[in-house]
């Protein structure tokens, strides 16, 4: 799973150049044809596959089929389907599936009419607001450990709250750590469940 | 029949202790609690809840498992009729056309539709359990690998092409989920596989990290990714006591029983769980609401949240059922029950009536206990439960995340499954974006390593013969109910395409459409 989000990321100049293209009334080849991201993530999936199965280091004494019968399986289908999702991509642009209105439901239509669904923004997702929650997740996931649940789920809790379009950022800061301390209260002092205290831990 | 019936007052006897009903009580009260909140669905509250119940004995636990379960889902409908947001997919047919009654105004009167069909879905279907549950375990004891890999094929091909509305999206869904439980050590030969020696890994990717991630967290990203570029609800939405007129009932039941029809046979065919009859059921409504003088789907039609919400449960009681006498989890919340069972030691399917038959009896009993606990706390309640709306959005999926983090965190005590719970999440997000669906890529989770164990089996056991797979007639008459409904499918989208109705090809899709309309509305 590791490659995902480096493919994804590195996919997303594409899209925004795209939509940003959309957006400045001019057709780019780009417009509805983001979704060429999954043929990606498709693919790489099936090379992830394909890696495990070239690598495997199987017993000698394995009965046939092996273990590595069903992953050559998904590796070749995540190809071929990566192959078809290209086709299909490159064939029928496809609205964002909540366009709305003519183009709702992912149904190919004309670039014209994807480029005004989109036109009020200049991208279909948020990635400033994407960028808080992943961002905000991350952070979590790093500082768990060193800075103990209360301040790191804090932490967390804010940065979704600013993703989300709070505008009390000092008000959501009290809520956020209120929260995390009655978790922790409730989950590690009462239930005995390991959370992990930090530096709040020698307090 | 008679033995069925000895053996269910036992079960009452066995069920009916204080600590039992205490269980039913406060799992009902946590599960619509969970439930109602957004982005929390029945499934995540039973994943949730699953480190606790180890500390209860089998009976108890799996009794406070359906006990949350059950209420998950009504929690589940009453959050989709209130906001429009199901917490769960077999919710968002009844979320349809119960959102826009409760902006016209009748959230009550959808709420005790929902109730109520809840009520005799489960009901009826329980009865149905006690009475063809043991002679479905008889059946099931001639299961051999080449009947399971049979079951668990039609499984993947009807969630991932027959249901989906793109079959390239619904494949590559199952793709991935089929994939990602690949990873670990494999079961028959002990190989280490895709793990690249991450000891994280070796016990391969946990259905709870995966469910957490793409259901929940990866929810709240793409509601991220949203939520200043949609209108808003600006107000709470009328809610008061739940109560049906004498014709809104007589208008509710053919629906109500339709829906349990359809929800029946659902528990047993592997098509992972309740979103399909669902939506069968919300297009079986539309399609026979378009014949009557006075059409009401798109205002708000009590029957389009009747209808699906009685087979809705139906279907979860039937796969209990199922899961007990099969050992085939047809849904993510039942795998996860089997992974409680297993816990205890106990390994569903044929033979567990026979070893653990107290047990049995005395879940299906609370079964009965759960719908009546739920009945009575839910009608009362329904506005206590929709005032937990008014917590502000940004805190709502603040708080989601946190306890996305926690529910995994707590279950593994790992900071590597909280790195993977992230990759997976934002994997979730950009299927999202695209409109893959994520059912197929949970069903493939699920069944995968029980298809590939199978498959394997057989050839084992067979000598490498394929013909194996087509000796018996069971899997025979499965292979030839699929290739019909694949061949049904297909006719039905050529003949959607030139008439230009893409949507009505499938239930699903026109759902789906209009559900993301609502969505934007709200």
């Amino acid at each position: 799973m590791n490659e995902t989000p480096a493919h994804t990321g590195a996919h997303t100049p594409g899209t925004a150049s795209a939509d940003a293209a959309a957006a400045a009334g001019s057709r780019s080849w780009w417009t509805g044809r983001s979704g060429l991201v999954l043929a990606l993530i498709m693919a790489a999936f099936g090379t992830y596959m394909l890696y495990g199965v070239l690598t495997m280091q199987v017993a000698e004494d394995a009965d046939k089929p092996g273990p590595q019968f069903v992953p050559m399986v998904i590796a070749i289908a995540s190809y071929l389907l990566a192959a078809l999702l290209t086709i299909a991509y490159i064939r029928t642009p496809e609205a964002p599936v909540e366009a709305g209105g003519a183009v709702a439901g992912g149904t190919s239509a004309d670039p014209d009419d994807i480029a005004a669904a989109q036109g009020r923004y200049r991208t279909f997702s948020d990635y400033a607001s994407l960028a808080w929650a992943i961002g905000g997740f991350a952070g979590f996931v790093l500082l768990l450990e060193p800075l103990g649940w209360i301040l790191a789920a804090a932490g967390l809790y804010w940065c979704v709250t600013r993703a989300m379009g709070s505008t009390k950022p000092l008000f959501d800061a009290t809520v956020a750590l209120t929260v995390s301390s009655i978790i922790y209260l409730a989950l590690d002092v009462s239930l005995g469940l390991n959370l992990p205290s930090g530096i709040l831990g020698g307090l | 029949m008679l033995d069925s019936l000895m053996s269910l007052f036992g079960g009452f006897a066995e069920a009916v202790t204080p600590m039992n009903l205490l269980w039913v009580f406060v799992g009902c009260l946590l599960g619509t609690a969970v439930g109602v909140l957004p982005g929390l669905g029945s499934s995540m509250a039973v994943a949730l809840l699953l480190p606790m119940t180890f500390a209860l004995d089998p009976a108890g636990a799996l009794i406070l498992m359906s006990g949350v379960y059950f209420g998950g889902l009504f929690g589940d409908s009453t959050m989709g009729i209130l906001a429009g947001t199901p917490g769960q997919p077999s919710a968002i047919a009844t979320s349809i056309e119960g959102h826009r009654m409760a902006k016209a105004g009748r959230a009550p009167q959808a709420l005790a539709a929902a109730a109520i069909g809840a009520f005799i879905g489960g009901i009826v279907s329980a009865v149905v359990v006690v009475f063809f549950a043991p002679a479905l375990a008889d059946f099931a004891t001639n299961f051999g690998p080449a009947e399971y890999t049979a079951l668990a094929l039609f499984a993947f091909v009807a969630t991932s092409s027959v249901v989906a509305d793109s079959v390239l999206k619904g494949l590559s869904a199952l793709v991935l989920g089929v994939g990602i439980s690949l990873v670990g050590i494999d079961s028959v030969s002990g190989t280490e596989r895709m793990t690249f020696g991450l000891p994280g890994l070796f016990d391969g990717i946990s259905l709870v990290t995966v469910t957490v991630a793409i259901l929940a967290l990866g929810e709240v990203f793409h509601i991220a990714s949203r939520i200043r570029r949609t209108e808003h609800l600006t107000q709470t939405p009328e809610t008061g006591r739940p109560f049906l007129s004498r014709s809104e009932f007589r208008e509710s039941m053919p629906a109500w029983l339709r829906g349990t029809a359809i929800g029946l046979p659902f528990g047993v065919i592997p098509v992972g769980g309740a979103d399909v009859p669902t939506f069968l059921s919300y297009g079986l409504e539309k399609r026979l609401d378009r014949n009557r003088r006075d059409p009401q789907f798109g205002r708000g039609a009590i029957r389009g949240i009747a209808g699906p919400e009685a087979a809705g449960n139906a279907t979860t009681a039937m796969a209990i059922g199922a899961l007990l006498a099969l050992g085939l989890p047809i849904s993510a919340t039942a795998a996860i029950m089997l992974a409680a069972l297993r816990q205890f030691g106990l390994q569903p399917g044929p033979l567990l009536f026979d070893r653990a038959p107290e047990l049995v009896w005395a879940l299906l009993a609370s079964f009965f206990i759960a719908m009546i606990v739920l009945l009575i706390l839910n009608l009362p309640l329904a506005s206590v439960w929709a005032s937990l709306m008014k917590i502000p959005a940004p805190h709502l999926y603040a708080g989601i995340a946190v306890f996305c983090g926690l529910g995994v965190y707590a279950t593994s005590s790992s900071v590597f499954d909280l790195a993977l719970l992230l990759v997976i999440a934002v994997l979730g997000l950009v299927l999202r974006r695209y409109g893959v669906p994520l059912a197929p890529l949970m069903i493939g989770m699920v069944l995968g390593p029980l298809a590939e164990t199978n498959f394997r089996d057989a050839l084992l056991s067979s000598g490498g013969s394929y013909a194996t797979f087509f000796s018996s007639p069971l899997s025979i008459i499965l292979y030839i109910v699929l290739a019909a409904a694949l061949v049904y499918t297909m006719i039905g989208r050529l003949r959607g395409r030139r008439v230009g109705d893409i949507g009505g090809a499938s239930a699903s899709a026109d759902a789906e459409a209009e559900h993301a309309e609502d969505q934007k509305v709200s």
